[in-house]
């Protein structure tokens, strides 16, 4: 249970729900055993011609358990799902709270969405464990050990069978199935990754397959590995149908062992043959559910993954505490950087390499280069996202790794490359980064931005899919309007923009910023005569550094090339 | 669509069939031995070992029913997999036919989503449903047939009450129907939520807001809890009535067998205790029927989303048997050639034009004039829709499809990498084998072969899809090599318009000069200095082809053109 331990602590925290199930699933089971005893013993007592009353009573009885196993199952579903939908309400806020504080590094690792995609299938997988792994068994074996004891008043000796029939089909066989599964359900995933993955290779592709007349070999290959999952899904398929089959057959056995058995008393005259049917029936119904445990052993590995591959998101991440310092400022900050060298992980050379400048109070620095460069790169390390390997990195003559995130982060205002958008309405999006500012404020940004076309009741999709690029990168920096930081860090905050409106917002913006220390990445080299440092990159390390003056006079310079080659665009 | 696949599994339905008969035949079997056991022992006081062949006799048609249930499940997992199989293929198929214009890879995730999720989800509709659906009408009509001709009664009760089931799961189902639609919509957007604010998480974390989201996802997963509440207590409750229903049904067949036996003791022992172990199990059939259909419909629903593509056929690409002329560079017209896409409402309008080997295009035009779908017409990547087009006098439908890409290159902007080695990116499309001499000799014309030299692996080192990043000039560099080694008649040429740096726009500038000397080559040009070395220019506007000429003559003959160059002089500030 060690690997499951996450979804045990939500388990335990839901103690009423949990308790409920069972109890209303033991009772449902037990009068459904119950039930079927009584009408055994029923049939065999009318065959004796019986006084009319012990009859009624009987049939009474029959009704009466009938209605209260039909609740009880009604009552067992109900509070079996409940429990299991607030469980995975806690374990969403577990997850988001271990995660939370890892975001920075946690992006860095895992930079496609893919992974959060996945840690949020393996939560909403992790539904199943309460439901099909720990309490079916824990019913089904208390219904077991009470038709036992129950069975004894009549027959010592059938108990004795049903009580190893149940060790055999609750805890022998699952644990067989589970020892036989090995590692199958993890190759159908492996399939279907491939699977996947080929398919998508191959979508991407596809127009240059075609021009290089591969389509056809890739589209064998595809096949081959389309085959390869269907081979693998068919076994799996077949795993479980067989799996149910043997414990259908063996619950059916057992059933007909104590009929046997039974049958032995009543002919050597220990037992009444008016028993019979009924201890029979016992046998039969008690059985009854144990086929649904084919699946068990299929749940608990999936169970078993899913918490085990989100434990490992968080395992061994966790922040540096203690001596952290907090950033507390109001005043524009400083940045220092000296022979910085960045990394991200997992790839082996450095993206930046030995980088050193200075960025005084208020000042205006623009960072350009090609795409991979590494203006990025270093913009996540500024932001303290991405620690650095070499040199030093000083905000405020400080280290950053010295200051406490938070405190750093609420002295900025950042547009990254990628701003997320929420589901929820325009206003709700702007103001996450004020939830103070009025209306007024955050409908006088939009319109600094030019969307004064957008109501601040407009709806917004997850991730912003409903807004276009130049649209998200406008919303972003009204988000940044109305927050009064002084230090401005963004990373082409309008490469989606015309030429026009681009200007028009930068003008905005420099206007809200004479006194702030502003940092930009810009892919267009318009624009920059006001910035009091270029910073040119190339490759992961600075090539020339100045003004838009020096750079532009500079002969054969970088800076110089780039401008020629951006002025041989054509501007539509 | 799914019924067509009943025609291709008849066989398997008969089996599946057959199986269910044989299963239902060992269910009855296996009753009655039981009874007869039950009845010697208990009312004949027959010896222990006379019931030893009777049981031994159970234990066989257990085994028995056990194989055909078998049986019956295994018909349908293997329905399943052909039919998975043969679904993929056909998707595969649709999507490979349709034309390949550059908005088509936006919605590849939308496919892949198809191509996994939706066909597998149909998988349960042949692994389950189907199966479950054969043998519970079967074994419940077998089941009640036996019972009739035990006693006429007890089937004529069942037969009474059952069939208010279905009533009551229609009139609970009609009532629930929209509501229980609309939240599933609303469940739908609940999962989301979660995945958004995990994807959020650096913009909370920068906006100081990550704590507050907290209780948000709190919030949701309530609400979600509820919705769902709502939905599953629907069904929780038609089982609940399926199950009184049942009971009662049962009920009454055991109390009229009761009075029967008892007062007027015309039904023996046997038969009542047959028919009380044989109702029940052509409930719990009735019952697995009823939760068959919920698995079904969400089949049906993956299926009929399928169908849904298959619908949204276009035209596709047609090519013929005649092969181009080798060693040489065919002369490339188009008459009165346009095309349209079956969904949008872009229409490259009709033009005609003539390619003369050799020849530098240049295509120009704004963001959405059409510029990107000529190009792809010109390569034959797209049909026209109407006109024709012609190469060396030969009608592209004519055409034999591998003659005419061996002659061509295309230089994207966003080179795709296939996943294998850097040699196997480099030879991708040549027939030849090329020693390492040669690869080392077009990748230094490329100006990549500095970055394979200090790669570890050099040549043999994985990149592409799971391998190795690679920076947009890195793979830029890559296809030129490609081009090289490839000596193409013609080269397409999407013309970068940023982000690449200064040494690969320089590398790929002098390349295209090169490869310009052998090949005809059209380009979509971002650059004046294409432009206005271009033997002709094509000056494209809302899918129109507004001016065609050199330089000069536009210079003289076209205001758009005129504007263009006179912003472009005005000094890269527009």
């Amino acid at each position: 249970m060690k690997k499951v331990n996450i979804i045990m602590r939500m388990l335990l925290k839901e103690k009423k729900d949990v308790l409920l199930s069972v109890v209303f699933g033991f009772i449902a089971g037990l009068t459904a055993v119950g039930l079927f005893s009584a009408s055994g013993y029923l049939i065999s007592q009318a065959a004796l011609a019986p006084p009319i009353y012990t009859l009624m009573v009987i049939v009474a009885m029959v009704k009466l358990l009938g209605i209260t196993s039909a609740i009880s199952r009604y009552g067992e579903r109900y509070f079996s799902h409940r429990g299991t939908f607030t469980m995975l309400k806690n374990l969403r806020v577990y997850v988001y709270d271990k995660i939370e504080p890892l975001a920075a590094s946690l992006l860095q690792r895992y930079r496609s969405g893919e992974v959060l995609a996945r840690i949020v299938g393996d939560v909403e997988s992790l539904q199943h464990f309460f439901l099909r792994v720990f309490y079916p068994p824990i019913v089904l074996v208390t219904v077991m050990l009470t038709t036992i004891v129950f069975t004894t008043v009549f027959s010592f000796g059938a108990a004795v069978t049903i009580f190893f029939g149940m060790i055999l089909l609750v805890f022998i066989m699952p644990w067989i199935f589970l020892l036989l599964q090995g590692r199958l359900a993890s190759s159908v995933r492996k399939q279907r990754g491939e699977l996947s993955s080929e398919f998508t290779d191959y979508l991407y592709g596809f127009q240059e397959l075609t021009i290089y007349q591969k389509a056809e070999t890739k589209q064998q290959q595809l096949f081959t590995v389309m085959e390869r999952y269907e081979q693998e899904k068919l076994r799996e398929n077949r795993r479980r149908a067989v799996r149910e089959a043997v414990l259908i057959f063996l619950s059916f056995l057992l059933a007909l062992i104590v009929l046997v058995q039974v049958s032995f008393y009543v002919t050597t005259g220990s037992l009444s043959g008016i028993l019979l049917a009924m201890l029979f029936m016992i046998a039969l119904t008690v059985f009854e559910d144990i086929p649904s445990m084919a699946a068990f052993p299929a749940y608990l590995e999936e169970s078993k993954q899913a918490s085990e591959r989100l434990s490992q998101v968080w395992e061994g991440d966790q922040e540096p505490k203690g001596t952290l310092r907090e950033l507390d400022t109001t005043e524009a900050l400083t940045y220092r950087l000296d022979n910085v060298s960045l990394c991200y992980p997992n790839q082996a050379l450095p993206s930046v390499e030995g980088v050193s400048f200075n960025i005084p109070q208020g000042s205006k620095t623009a960072i350009v280069g090609a795409s991979g460069s590494g203006k990025s790169t270093l913009m996540q390390a500024m932001l303290g996202f991405l620690p650095v390997v070499k040199g030093q990195l000083l905000v405020n003559d400080t280290p950053i790794e010295t200051w406490g995130k938070e405190s750093l982060w609420r002295q900025l205002n950042v547009s990254l490359q990628q701003n997320h958008f929420f589901f929820g309405t325009v206003h709700d999006n702007i103001a996450l980064a004020n939830p103070e500012a009025g209306e007024e404020t955050i409908r006088e940004a939009l319109a600094k931005v030019h969307l004064e076309h957008l109501s601040l009741n407009d709806h917004v999709q997850e991730n912003g899919a409903n807004l276009s690029g130049g649209e998200k990168q406008r919303l972003a920096l009204a988000r940044l309007l109305i927050y009064p930081a002084q230090t401005w860090l963004l990373d082409e905050p309008t490469s989606s923009l015309d030429a026009i409106t681009e200007e028009q917002i930068m003008d905005q913006l420099y206007q809200q910023t004479t006194a702030a220390t502003f940092i930009i990445i810009r892919h267009r080299l318009v624009g920059l005569e006001k910035m009091d440092q270029i910073i040119v990159m190339d490759q992961g390390k600075v090539v020339e550094t100045g003004t838009y003056q020096e750079l532009i006079s500079k002969k054969n310079g970088y800076f110089q090339k780039m401008k020629q080659l951006e002025d041989q665009q054509i501007q539509w | 669509m799914l019924k067509a696949f009943m025609t291709t599994f008849r066989s398997k339905l008969v089996v599946m069939l057959l199986c269910s008969i044989l299963m239902a035949v060992a269910i009855v079997v296996q009753a009655f031995l039981i009874v007869s056991i039950i009845d010697q022992i208990f009312l004949q006081s027959a010896a222990f070992h006379a019931i030893m062949l009777p049981i031994a006799m159970v234990i066989l048609a257990l085994l028995l029913r056990i194989i055909f249930q078998y049986g019956v499940t295994y018909q349908g997992i293997k329905m399943a997999q052909l039919a998975k199989l043969d679904m993929r293929k056909q998707l595969l198929g649709h999507f490979t036919n349709q034309p390949i214009p550059e908005a088509n890879k936006g919605q590849s995730g939308e496919k892949a989503s198809l191509f996994m999720d939706t066909v597998d989800e149909m998988d349960a509709y042949f692994s389950q449903y189907l199966p479950q659906v054969i043998q519970s009408i079967v074994i419940t009509a077998t089941l009640l047939i036996v019972i009739f001709v035990e006693h006429w009664a007890s089937a004529l009760i069942i037969l009474i009450t059952a069939p208010f089931i279905p009533i009551f799961m229609i009139i609970i189902g009609f009532k629930t129907k929209d509501t229980s639609k609309e939240q599933l919509s609303v469940l739908a957007s609940f999962s989301g939520i979660f995945l958004d604010t995990l994807q959020g998480l650096p913009s909370l974390k920068l906006l100081g807001r990550s704590k507050d989201q907290r209780e948000k996802i709190a919030e949701s997963s309530n609400q979600f809890r509820e919705a769902t509440m709502k939905v599953l207590q629907i069904a929780f409750t038609n089982s609940l009535a399926l199950e009184f229903i049942s009971m009662l049904s049962i009920g009454l067949v055991a109390l009229e067998i009761a009075i029967r036996m008892i007062i007027f003791e015309n039904v023996s022992f046997s038969v009542g205790f047959l028919i009380l172990l044989l109702a029940p199990e052509l409930f719990n059939q009735l019952k697995q029927l009823g939760s068959a259909f919920h698995t079904g419909r969400a089949s049906m629903g993956a299926a009929s989303r399928i169908e849904e593509t298959f619908s949204q056929a276009a035209t596709p690409m047609k090519w013929g048997n005649t092969s181009l002329a080798a060693d040489q560079i065919p002369v490339l017209s188009l008459d009165q050639a346009s095309f349209c896409y079956e969904q949008g409402n872009f229409r490259l309008e009709p033009i005609s034009l003539s390619i003369q080997p050799n020849e530098q295009i240049a295509i120009i035009g704004k963001t959405g004039s059409g510029k990107s779908t000529l190009l792809h017409l010109l390569a034959g990547l797209l049909p026209v829709t109407s006109g024709s087009y012609q190469m060396d006098g030969v009608s592209q439908y004519n055409v034999k499809k591998a003659s005419w890409f061996q002659k061509i290159s295309y230089v994207s902007q966003q080179p795709y990498l296939i996943s294998g080695t850097v040699r196997d990116n480099i030879l991708l499309g040549v027939e030849q084998v090329y020693s390492d001499h040669e690869i080392k000799a077009v990748s230094e014309r490329a100006g990549i072969w500095d970055w394979i030299y200090q790669l570890t692996d050099g040549l043999d080192t994985e990149i592409g899809e799971g391998g190795r990043g690679l920076s947009g000039g890195e793979k830029q560099r890559i296809t030129l090599a490609r081009a090289f080694l490839k000596r193409p008649a013609i080269i397409f040429f999407d013309e970068p318009t940023t982000g690449l740096d200064i040494q690969t726009e320089q590398i790929l500038q002098v390349s295209m000069e090169l490869l310009s000397k052998q090949a005809t080559i059209i380009t979509v040009a971002h650059r004046l200095h294409t432009i206005r070395e271009a033997d002709q220019i094509l000056l494209l506007d809302q899918g129109r082809l507004m001016a065609q000429g050199t330089h000069q003559q536009l210079l003289q003959k076209s205001q758009i053109y005129q504007q263009m160059i006179r912003a472009q002089q005005g000094g890269g500030r527009t």
